[in-house]
């Protein structure tokens, strides 16, 4: 019985299903769907919020002078 | 190919979420980065291959992705990287603002299959569909739909059997560190 364990979050799936030896795929109720998936979005939100790094932009800022440069040269 | 001032400003939009992908996924912040920037030059040789009007998004998460699983091939022919490393390292990304059960998540995010938490930062996360995520892995849709079902599971054990034996010590360490604060 794996609903004795007084899990206040979810019905857990049996040990077997967790090592992958059970073709089914488990179904999670509702309510841990959604807590699992608030969990994962605020995990990600935090880190889509840092700044991004300067070496991104100077990244592209490079490629496009670089590129506005020879196609002037080109040009001349 | 020639980077122009809308692709530019796209590409430069997209690094937030390819970032966040990105460390999620291989969990050093350092390692991500270098991943971000190695997807970045690659689109950009690459842009004849973009078809215009598709998902950018998609197909830079695209060559993020089979950048990040070359890679871990190869690094763990170098070196065996122990699964307990990675929720190490997520651990210690600086984030300190954030909140126990967000660590606990981690740390039960670190615990899955590389499909699986792939498939569901995809899906869960980044906001992609389960067709766009299969493309982006070049599985079935069904095996996405099969991962993420299972990765869901998979967390909701570990974020709640609390004395299962691999998050025991874990969670006494943090017990022990807290109530020393």
């Amino acid at each position: 019985m794996t609903g004795e364990k007084g899990n206040k979050l979810a019905r857990v799936i049996p040990d077997s299903d967790l090592n992958g030896t059970l073709a089914a795929d488990p179904k999670l109720d509702s309510t841990s769907q959604k807590r699992i998936g608030d969990q994962l979005r605020a995990m990600y939100d935090e880190l889509m919020q840092q700044p991004v790094p300067d070496r991104f932009k100077n990244l592209l800022d490079q490629l496009e002078k670089k590129d506005r440069e020879t196609s002037h040269d080109s040009g001349a | 190919m020639t980077p122009e001032p809308d692709l530019r400003d796209a590409l430069l939009a997209a690094v937030p979420s390819l970032r966040a992908f990105a460390i999620s996924l291989s969990g050093h912040v350092d390692r991500a980065d270098d991943l971000v920037q190695d997807t970045l030059l690659r689109a950009l040789s690459n842009l004849h291959r973009f078809e215009p009007g598709t998902n950018l998004n998609a197909w830079l998460f695209t060559i993020l992705r089979n950048l990040f699983h070359s890679e871990y091939r190869k690094r763990r022919r170098e070196v065996e990287d122990p699964d307990g490393s990675y929720a190490g390292r997520l651990k210690a990304l600086p984030e300190q603002g954030s909140h126990l059960d967000l660590e606990d998540f981690r740390t039960a995010l670190a615990t899955l299959p590389p499909d699986q938490r792939e498939a569901l930062l995809l899906v869960g996360a980044s906001g992609f569909s389960y067709e766009e995520a299969a493309s982006i892995c070049g599985c079935a849709v069904g095996t996405i739909k099969s991962r993420v079902n299972r990765a869901r599971s998979r967390l909701a054990a570990s974020l709640d059997v609390g004395d299962a034996e691999d998050l025991g010590p874990d969670r006494m360490t943090r017990a022990a560190l807290q109530s020393s604060v």
